[in-house]
């Protein structure tokens, strides 16, 4: 890895980084002040003027109470997957197939570091980037929840919410770097890499809504993460292993395959 | 010093380059002539190694250009054909990020290129000017004192008095010793710098001659201006010059270098009102080239 490289990627990439961080930590302040723990009979009930489907797809059809299962209910079934995965879609482009496409990564293979170390740096950012958002959500849900409802937060359980979370979206930035390190160019980097994410996402809302169209949810990336079970104790360890090892494979697929290929620089 | 063997290296489309085979050797400063699309790039490609070759080998210094890219990229200045810089950057930063890449620590000669070309890298490389992105990558290219160059249409968007820094930039690393391989189109800067040039053609090499030679076969049309146009015509057809009728006052005559001597003294016979020189485009030369290759095959 090249430190140099690495500083360079986020003095370039930290602001669209703190953009995404602002707009979860807004959504997070709303959803954790809107949190009445006398109420929540009220919120639940409200839940029923919804389309059964729609809160489904949402993942919202659960019952919960205690504000933990009330955040991962509200903030992770969908808001902590939709938004991030934007942020993928764009960095992991940025970082490889947009370079590669205006030929500006000519200038980082005119140094005498080696294509596999340079794109192991760009990769290593893209995945840092996303641990450093879910670190800075995780600290930011601590906090909020400490100053209004002292003592109401599971952190533990939440702290599991937030890893899990976190591996589900460096599997999406890891297919978006996948495909820029695939193609050449732009379009194809960003429609497969924006692609793919959105209906994996869309997947699983659809899975969601009745039982006929489970098996579409088995298919999408997303049909194992289910927030509220995690925070009721489900267990998680292989879910989170089997992400992992997606990451890995994806990882180790995109250096290789940009490692051998034709450069048009 | 840069040495290709066989190259073949094919695009999809079928285009690509075909069983090159060229060396430049150390000190050596060698001009690489074509037309667009002729297959100069796709060489710079392979010897940078961003690509593969499909056949063949490239090395420099008995290096394999795509296996030993950075410990080459050590000792070698590169400037991209179509440069783009990463953006968001300031001159400045860009340089600096450069040398950490490299791992530069002494910026005495990237002090002296930036007065040389009168840059000052202050300021977004996204609001320079174009002639001034192409300083920036000249001053990337040189700032580490690498014994080898590989410049590709280094002066475009350069004005002509910054073209003529750059020729004397290179004339001084030439003098230093250093390898030069530069493509280009500009027939001036070619011949004022290089020993050697090598004329690329759909994908093959169709000459490669030294400079003199070449020069020797440029052909110049002179236009003449005479009130006796028909017995002007014939003496100079009878010298064996290429005549053609301009209008109806004047006449145009090919000569290549090593004739105008005789030129010049068979239009001594002849009642000259004007004379003017119209001198060959690099194009012109393609044509010619290119004519005679076809010509053979």
């Amino acid at each position: 890895m090249s430190l140099t490289l690495l500083k360079t990627t986020f003095k370039r990439n930290w602001i669209m980084l703190l953009i995404f961080f602002f707009v979860l930590a807004m959504y997070m302040t709303v959803i954790v002040t809107m949190y009445d723990p006398d109420s929540m009979d009220e919120l639940m009930s409200m839940l029923d003027l919804f389309p059964p489907e729609l809160a489904k797809a949402m993942n919202l059809s659960k019952v919960v109470t205690d504000l933990t299962g009330y955040l991962a209910s509200w903030l992770y079934g969908m808001i902590m997957i939709g938004f991030p995965m934007v942020y993928c879609i764009i960095l992991g482009n940025r970082l490889v197939a947009r370079m590669v496409d205006n030929s500006s990564f000519a200038y980082l293979l005119s140094t005498p570091n080696s294509r596999m170390k340079i794109i192991f740096t760009q990769g290593f950012y893209a995945l840092a980037s996303v641990a450093l958002l879910f670190a800075a959500v995780f600290g930011t849900g601590v906090f909020l929840c400490t100053a209004m409802f002292p003592d109401a937060l599971d952190t533990g359980a939440f702290f599991r919410l937030n890893l899990t979370t976190m591996l589900v979206n460096m599997t999406a930035m890891s297919i978006s770097f996948f495909f820029s390190c695939l193609f050449n160019e732009t379009r194809f980097s960003l429609g497969f890499g924006a692609g793919i994410p959105i209906a994996f996402l869309l997947l699983n809302m659809l899975g969601g809504t009745s039982e006929d169209l489970k098996i579409l949810k088995s298919i999408s990336i997303y049909g194992l993460y289910d927030p509220v079970d995690l925070v009721q104790g489900a267990e998680v360890l292989w879910v989170n292993l089997l992400y992992a090892g997606i990451i890995i494979v994806l990882f180790a697929a995109a250096v290789i395959i940009f490692d051998r290929k034709r450069l048009p620089l | 010093m840069i040495d290709v063997k066989d190259l073949t290296l094919t695009y999809p489309g079928g285009k690509g380059v075909f069983d090159l085979n060229f060396s430049v050797n150390e000190g050596e400063v060698m001009g690489y002539l074509g037309p667009n699309g002729a297959g100069k790039t796709t060489t710079i490609r392979a010897l940078m190694g961003f690509m593969r070759p499909d056949k063949g080998s490239c090395t420099i210094r008995g290096l394999d250009c795509v296996k030993h890219a950075p410990e080459i990229q050590k000792f070698l200045g590169y400037i991209p054909g179509e440069i783009s810089f990463l953006d968001g950057m300031t001159g400045e930063e860009f340089l600096k990020f450069m040398n950490d890449m490299r791992g530069t620590r002494d910026t005495t000669r990237q002090r002296q290129l930036l007065d040389m070309f009168e840059l000052d890298p202050r300021g977004k490389i996204k609001k320079f000017s174009k002639g001034m992105k192409q300083k920036l990558g000249i001053i990337a290219a040189f700032m580490h004192d690498p014994d080898v160059l590989i410049l590709d249409e280094p002066t475009s968007g350069l004005d002509p008095l910054m073209q003529n820094r750059f020729v004397e930039l290179i004339l001084g690393e030439k003098a230093k010793g250093k390898t030069i391989l530069m493509s280009s189109h500009i027939f001036e800067e070619v011949e004022k710098t290089c020993d050697n040039v090598l004329i690329i053609k759909d994908g093959r090499i169709v000459e490669q001659s030294d400079v003199q030679t070449l020069k020797g076969s440029r052909r110049k049309g002179y236009i003449i201006k005479t009130s006796e146009i028909v017995s002007a015509k014939q003496a100079l057809e009878s010298a064996g010059f290429e005549v053609q009728t301009v209008g109806e006052t004047a006449i145009e005559v090919y000569v290549t270098g090593e004739n105008t001597d005789r030129f010049i003294k068979t239009i001594a016979g002849i009642t000259v009102l004007d004379l003017d020189v119209k001198t060959q485009s690099l194009e012109d030369i393609f044509m010619e080239y290119y004519g005679r290759e076809e010509k053979r095959s």
